[in-house]
């Protein structure tokens, strides 16, 4: 396999370009898939039927908390990447294990927040409005727990392997993906929480 | 130790920082519906621009204009879907 040394290992095969670019794709049908969400949950939101309205029981601590955990995550996996590219495999293990803490923090806290809502009667199946926001949370969280699980593979790969062009640009890839979750939530949090609580 | 810690990143760490503190204003202060969603799609938006190009690396290889027309393409279909919908089903138009 031809090696461009000029690039960073995770580009330095044609192969490996193809991989990330591909992954691109991907992220542009997970956009779309969020999108259907989103829709959904605009088009339902005020049908609150007998349950509670968005601002009765969205609570502002907890998602502060989950926001600020998963923004410093993605912060910190991006530190991950940079640390790899300096080669230093040691720094970037540890950038990706507190990446994967972080998340799991997140999760943590919205599992927490899904009990919760249940107890407090806005389960799934209380109202049009409750069904289309724990859909919407739930696949998003959804994507976070299988990131945590994809995130420790990568750890103990590059552990076993080293920093290769194969390692380096699957760890690269599940970054990009870590960052879009950071994304997701930016509008799950500007226009789920904050407009609903306005 | 300090390597570690690129100015480029940590500034962009604190920037969507910054964002999100402004966006919390719309629930701490007393602001209007439509001033407050403005302020929301501008801090949304500036902070997904963020991510996308320092933390996502998007225009660092020679296919970025492949990877940016993928993804603007998709936000402009998501957006298509979101305001077509509320068209029809939330303003009645």
């Amino acid at each position: 396999m031809k090696i461009d040394h000029s690039q960073p290992l995770e580009y330095s095969t044609g192969q490996n370009n193809l991989n990330i670019f591909g992954f691109w794709i991907f992220l542009g049908a997970e956009i779309m898939l969020f999108a259907t969400l989103f829709t959904t949950f605009f088009t339902l939101e005020h049908r609150t039927g007998n349950g509670p309205t968005g601002a009765e029981i969205f609570e502002i601590t907890p998602v502060l908390i989950e926001t600020i955990l998963l923004l410093t995550s993605s912060f910190v996996i991006g530190l991950g990447i940079h640390a790899m590219r300096l080669g230093n495999k040691k720094a970037m293990i540890t950038f990706f294990s507190i990446t994967l803490l972080l998340g799991l923090g997140f999760l943590g806290f919205e599992i927490f927040e899904f009990v919760h809502y249940v107890h407090i009667g806005a389960g799934l199946q209380t109202s049009a409005f409750t069904a289309s926001l724990l859909t919407t949370l739930g696949t998003h969280g959804a994507h976070v727990t299988f990131g945590l699980f994809w995130g420790l593979s990568i750890i103990l790969q590059v552990k076993k392997r080293g920093l290769t062009p194969e390692t380096a640009n699957k760890s690269f890839i599940f970054s990009l993906y870590w960052h879009f979750l950071d994304v997701v939530w930016i509008f799950i949090f500007s226009f789920i929480y904050l407009k609903g609580m306005m | 130790m300090k390597q570690l810690f690129p100015a480029k990143q940590v500034m962009g760490f604190v920037f969507s920082l910054i964002l999100t503190a402004i966006a919390l204003a719309v629930y701490f202060l007393d602001v209007s519906f439509t001033a407050g969603l403005t302020i929301l799609i501008v801090t949304a938006f500036v902070q997904a621009l963020l991510q996308l190009i320092v933390f996502m690396h998007a225009g660092e290889t020679k296919d970025k204009w492949s990877i940016y027309g993928n993804v603007y393409f998709m936000i402009f279909i998501a957006l298509i879907t979101i305001f077509g919908t509320l068209f029809l089903f939330s303003w009645d138009m």
